[in-house]
């Protein structure tokens, strides 16, 4: 005698074992088998075919449970950026010196003279930007180039933008905009992810557009750089040489 | 039958549409993608539920248990405000790929 109730059960324990653990998503899950069933059992099938039936539409537990950890890997993704932001917000020892290629030095301090250069009194995402364009060594600046993008376009839309300040007195070093710290962390993570101890230019410029908010980030969507193709030109120049500058 | 690519790349922006129209639950929306499409969108039922629950966590859909007849409970799911957001864009893109292929197919005999 075929028993729903027991077939049910035992799919549930065969879905939790092929590694959907969740009771809530198992819950749901069970919630469909059975309205399935139902409705298969009202257009007059038998309950043994319309319990076979409902579990071929569900699909394979494994296949099932696969679905499920590419969506909370998403979820995970999010905690990173999260805690990135958290990190950023609690004040995390910034720009990390001893993590910082020459490469990235060197743009950080060409950023700070074209902050200087502007008679702004901070260094924001856009000078970082000018500082990467500036910087002979690495594959930032190629790679922008090749784009379109070169240190006097991008300087020209800053000045519409921002403007230059009047001249007056700037602090010798002024401090870094909260948009140029959080990209430095996501160039931080963005090392990491690539596998690299240190933190270089491309690092940065990746960080500038993942943190995508900053006048570098507008400005360089309004000389009609797209974000994807620029990471992905970047990425590739990273797999065709190894960085390091 | 329509394509798995296809199918995979229209998932997101047919249970935000359909989720427009009120809250649903997994079960009916299939049910509504397949009388919508002459059955020949054919989602693997499984399938829909970690999309779902990627688009909660997206913030795009939100989700309540509803206890129905006999102790039973559904899932149901409604769209928030960054799923209109998200549902904007994704209707624009497939609006504008539907007009380059009526313009390129126009009188033509296929």
């Amino acid at each position: 005698m075929f028993n729903l109730e027991q077939k049910i059960s035992e799919w549930r324990q065969q879905t939790k074992a092929a590694g959907v653990k969740s009771p809530e998503i198992l819950d749901e899950l069970e919630s469909h088998l059975r309205e399935d069933v139902e409705r298969l059992l009202q257009s007059g099938v038998s309950a043994e075919q319309a319990f076979e039936i409902a579990v071929q539409r569900i699909g394979r537990p494994a296949a099932l449970q696969d679905e499920f950890a590419k969506a909370g890997a998403t979820k995970w993704r999010r905690l990173q950026r999260w805690k990135e932001a958290l990190l950023v917000f609690l004040g995390f020892p910034l720009p990390f010196p001893n993590a910082l290629t020459a490469g990235a030095r060197e743009t950080l301090e060409l950023g700070g003279k074209e902050a200087l250069g502007f008679h702004h009194d901070f260094i924001g995402t856009e000078h970082v930007l000018l500082g990467l364009l500036e910087l002979k060594a690495g594959v930032v600046r190629g790679v922008l180039q090749r784009m379109g993008v070169d240190h006097k376009t991008v300087r020209t839309e800053i000045e519409k933008i921002v403007g230059q300040w009047p001249m007056h007195q700037t602090m010798r070093t002024p401090p870094y905009t909260p948009r140029v710290k959080r990209a430095l962390v996501l160039a931080g993570s963005e090392a990491k992810a690539l596998s690299q101890i240190h933190v270089g230019p491309e690092h940065i410029f990746l960080g500038l557009l993942r943190e995508g908010g900053g006048v570098a980030a507008v400005v360089l969507k309004s000389l009609g750089v797209n974000m994807q193709t620029a990471r992905a030109e970047i990425l590739k120049e990273l797999g065709r040489s190894q960085p390091g500058a | 039958m329509i394509e798995k690519e296809l199918v995979a790349a229209s998932t997101e922006p047919l249970i935000l549409s359909l989720l427009t129209r009120g809250e649903n639950y997994g079960y009916e929306l299939i049910q509504e993608v397949k009388r919508l499409s002459g059955d020949k969108i054919q989602w693997t039922d499984g399938m829909l539920y970690p999309v779902l629950h990627r688009m909660e966590d997206n913030s795009w859909i939100k989700s309540r248990w509803v206890e129905i007849e006999n102790g039973r409970k559904r899932k149901y799911y409604s769209i928030k405000k960054d799923g209109h957001q998200a549902l904007k864009e994704k209707r624009e893109q497939w609006t504008l790929l539907s007009s380059v292929f009526n313009g390129l197919w126009k009188g033509q005999n296929v």
